[in-house]
């Protein structure tokens, strides 16, 4: 069949058929003679959403940059041209060269987000392959997965047949260039497997088999290939200043959702947020130089063109040479007439300079997180924000003439109680009557959103043993902070559905036997799980029924310490003794100081010298 | 100031990106070229670029036209050349011309527009197609949906220029020159629909080919 004209007629019907053409200035086409490895990026998202993730430009650029290799991108098609597809027979292909992602050698899905995986399964099916491993034998391409979810890689065991875990961008060319040698030598998978499972941040799902207790808990963790290594360590890039970076992004022709050039400043955090998953998984803290990312910035907009750039990292500010940066970033972006975008500030006096001047008139919102409504609670989550800190950010903030503000919180945290949740409410009508007080007894234009999410207890981090909140109880919170906030003028009060909440919580913590509810559910036909609108929970109830899962036994279950979890063996650096250390100090309401402030041995250093360690003190 | 035009084809899977999307290429094109746009004037400046008329979505073209002007002057022999290197595949120009920085803008001079039509068709009546039939009433009828959203006929021929229409055996490959710009427009749409009425034939939009072949100004513009 000849993908390209039947393509043509599918583009002509469906919505944004530019979303599936490739061919964007910067993307790469290669002889298919000549490459040995061919890896399809699969991103299990719409291109809007994939084209706007470093990760892929990074991968696809150090990928492509091999002759040997070759990199080509696939992602979710949307339901309208998913449904013409299939009608059709068109299997899913890559962008660059139109190929069956059948034909490949190898496929690639990163993990972003928990509530994506029913759309890695519809891909899969789209390309005419097998879901599981079993399935698929010696024949179709290998399936990797990376990305921080895979650091609980279980729910997807029997799906991918290598997980890489850790920094990806070396040791992904390193697995392609072994593949290459491999599939020179005519040997089996297994082959390859059992070379592959001793390089740091390989992980082979099926060299390893949980054996259950009769309670569902898992009793041990059999190995069935015996050389194999009995912790899996995360692969660390120790110096992201040489790190390879994409000079050459690709530039969409439609507009993404973050359409502009960006440079990761940093990887890692050293602040210690208890429920945070990536301050864990990505310590320690690797910066790339001021001079580095100066002039990665100037390339990336010499080469694309883009009106913005913007920087990425766990936290804007805390980048060492934070002032040194944002000043002569402002320069060169004002000498090129190219915006520039700061996320997640923090909000003190200079980044308040910084801010009138690349928003000048056109202010955009500001957003602060103080995650938890009182101190009590922000001291258990270890975020160390004081309520001063949050009302002079605000004053400022109004004085300086911002009338849209953002406020993030979390409900569910460990040890919540309602008067915490009060907290929040006691800190909007603050905010209000800060704003009465600076803007007069009218307030002008003004408004403050109260955002609160719904707490997720993920893998890797002191949290990881915490029940989290049933669907009711965290329905009856939402509906005490609703209620309390009718009465507030000037709040817009917003809280995330819950019942994706649980789901998010059960992949994230889940072991092997949540794949099964997973297949069903895709099976029953839910996929885009993650967008409110496609989300299907009654589907989803169902797949956990038909397969006789207890859901409140990976959401809401507290787990004990004792308790093999299903991702012990998958190594992050961090010491499981610093993660409960850690959730101790959380039950007695007790701060851990910044480790830039001197180190708290989270064991990380073990793996890799700390430059940011105690660099405070 | 300097006012430029240049011609460019759009061929191949680029034709599924939209006029604004095309806006955006050009756009970033001369940013990575280092070529400054003029900006107009005013609270919202913007550059001072556009085609003479827009491409629908899903059309190819081999004769776009678009014209722009820069702060400096950007002449060089290899112009077309560099241009080229800086574009991606599908787009392609052809010529590079210099114009009067005065003078009303392409847009509004733009007279006519030719198209190639590819439109497959299942001769299930077997009825024959004499072509010079349509090409000679004296109205053809096309039907286009009014402000209502009604559907009212309406009659094309004046606006029809030129037209020949080839029989092959499963598909009529049509050639027709449309009334174009602010004046007066007809869509090839409304004459493949009127094509497609009037021999009663059975097609599917979406194997529908059209290309546009050229655009034609009232003023003569040296190309
Ligand atoms: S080892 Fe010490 S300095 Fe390094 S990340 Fe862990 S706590 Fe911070």
């Amino acid at each position: 069949m000849n993908i390209d004209s039947n393509l043509n007629k599918l583009l002509k019907i469906v919505e944004k058929p530019a979303r599936y053409i490739g061919g964007e200035f910067n993307s790469v086409k290669k002889n298919l003679e000549k490459v040995k490895t061919r890896f399809g990026f699969a991103f299990p998202d719409t291109y809007e959403i994939g084209m706007s993730f470093l990760g892929l430009q990074i991968l696809y650029g150090v990928l492509n940059r091999e002759d040997d290799i070759y990199c080509e991108r696939i992602f979710a098609p949307a339901l309208d041209m998913e449904a013409e597809m299939r009608k059709s027979g068109l299997p899913l292909f890559t962008l660059e060269s139109k190929t069956p992602i059948k034909d490949l050698d190898i496929v690639g899905f990163t993990l972003q987000y928990e509530m994506s995986y029913t759309n890695i399964l519809n891909m899969l099916d789209l390309g005419g392959i097998p879901l599981t491993k079993q399935e698929r034998g010696e024949d179709y391409p290998i399936i990797v997965a990376g990305g921080p979810c895979a650091f609980n890689p279980e729910p997807l065991a029997d799906i991918f047949d290598i997980v890489v875990i850790g920094d990806g961008e070396e040791l992904i060319v390193t697995l392609c260039k072994k593949h290459a040698e491999w599939k020179k030598s005519g040997k089996n998978k297994e082959e390859l497997y059992k070379e592959l499972c001793h390089i740091e941040g390989i992980y082979i799902p099926s060299f390893y088999e949980p054996e259950y207790n009769p309670d569902g808990t898992i009793k041990n963790i059999k190995k069935l290939y015996k050389e194999a290594p009995d912790s899996i360590k995360k692969a660390i890039i120790s110096n992201i200043d040489d790190a390879f970076f994409p000079e050459n992004a690709i530039v969409p022709f439609i507009e993404v959702i973050h359409d502009r050039s960006v440079v990761e400043t940093f990887r890692g955090c050293t602040r210690g947020c208890r429920f945070c998953q990536a301050g864990m998984i990505y310590r320690p803290v690797r910066e790339r130089s001021k001079e580095t990312i100066e002039t990665l910035a100037k390339k990336m907009l010499e080469n694309s063109g883009h009106e913005e750039l913007s920087l990425l990292s766990l936290s804007t500010s805390d980048y060492s040479q934070f002032e040194e940066l944002a000043t002569s970033l402002m320069k060169m972006c004002k000498e090129h007439n190219v915006s520039l975008s700061l996320p997640s500030l923090r909000l003190d006096s200079f980044s308040f300079k910084v801010l009138q001047e690349i928003q000048g008139y056109k202010k955009s919102g500001l957003t602060f997180a103080p995650e938890a409504g009182s101190q009590r609670l922000r001291n258990v989550v270890n975020k160390n924000i004081t309520e001063e800190n949050i009302y002079s950010s605000i004053e400022q903030a109004l004085e300086l003439g911002w009338s849209n503000l953002k406020l993030y919180f979390m409900v569910g945290l460990p040890t919540e109680t309602l008067d915490d949740l009060d907290g929040i409410v006691e800190i909007a009508k603050n905010v209000v009557d800060l704003n009465y007080k600076i803007n007069g007894r009218k307030g002008g234009r003004f408004n403050v959103t109260i955002s609160v999410s719904s707490f997720v207890p993920k893998a890797h981090t002191p949290f990881q043993w915490h029940g989290q909140d049933t669907a009711k109880e965290f329905r009856k919170k939402h509906m005490h902070l609703k209620d309390k906030f009718k009465s507030i003028r000037g709040v817009t009060f917003a809280y995330h559905r819950t019942d994706t909440t649980i789901l998010e919580a059960v992949f994230a913590r889940g072991d092997r036997n949540v794949t099964k509810p997973l297949i069903e559910a895709f099976k029953l036909g839910c996929s885009f799980d993650g967008w409110s609108e496609h989300f299907n929970n009654d589907l989803w109830l169902k797949a956990f029924e038909m397969t006789g899962t207890d859901v409140n036994f990976y959401a809401s279950r507290e787990r004990n310490y004792d308790e093999i979890l299903p991702w012990d063996h998958i190594d992050s650096g961090v010491l499981k003794e610093f993660l409960i250390k850690e959730n101790e100090k959380a039950k007695v309401e007790t701060l851990t100081d910044d480790c830039r402030l001197g180190c708290v041995d989270c064991g990380v250093s073990k793996r890799v010298k700390c430059e940011m360690g105690g660099s405070h003190a | 100031m300097h006012r430029y035009i240049i011609r460019f084809s759009k061929l191949g899977y680029i034709k599924y990106i939209s006029h604004l999307d095309l806006m955006r290429l050009f756009k970033r094109t001369f940013k990575r070229m280092g070529i400054k746009l003029e900006y107009s004037q005013g609270y919202n400046p913007h550059p001072k670029m556009g085609l003479a008329q827009p491409l629908s979505l899903g059309y190819e073209s081999s004769g776009e036209i678009l014209e722009f002007e820069t702060v400096n002057n950007i002449n060089d022999e290899n112009i077309i050349k560099t241009f080229n290197m800086a574009m991606p595949e599908g787009i392609k120009i052809i010529e590079f011309k210099e114009i009067k920085a005065e003078g009303k803008s392409l847009a509004a001079i733009t007279e006519f527009a030719e198209y190639r039509i590819k439109l497959p068709f299942k001769d299930t009546m077997n009825q024959g197609i004499e072509v010079m039939n349509f090409i000679n009433q004296s109205e053809i009828i096309s039907q286009k949906l009014n402000k209502k959203k009604e559907l009212i006929d309406l009659d094309i021929k004046s606006m029809i220029k030129e037209l020949a229409i080839n029989k092959k055996e499963d598909e009529l490959i049509i050639f027709a020159k449309l009334d174009a710009g602010s004046v007066s427009n007809l869509s090839p749409e409304l004459l493949i629909k009127a094509i497609g009425d009037y021999y009663q034939i059975e097609y599917d939009r979406s194997e529908v080919e059209i290309t546009r072949e050229a655009i034609t100004f009232t003023k003569k513009l040296q190309f």
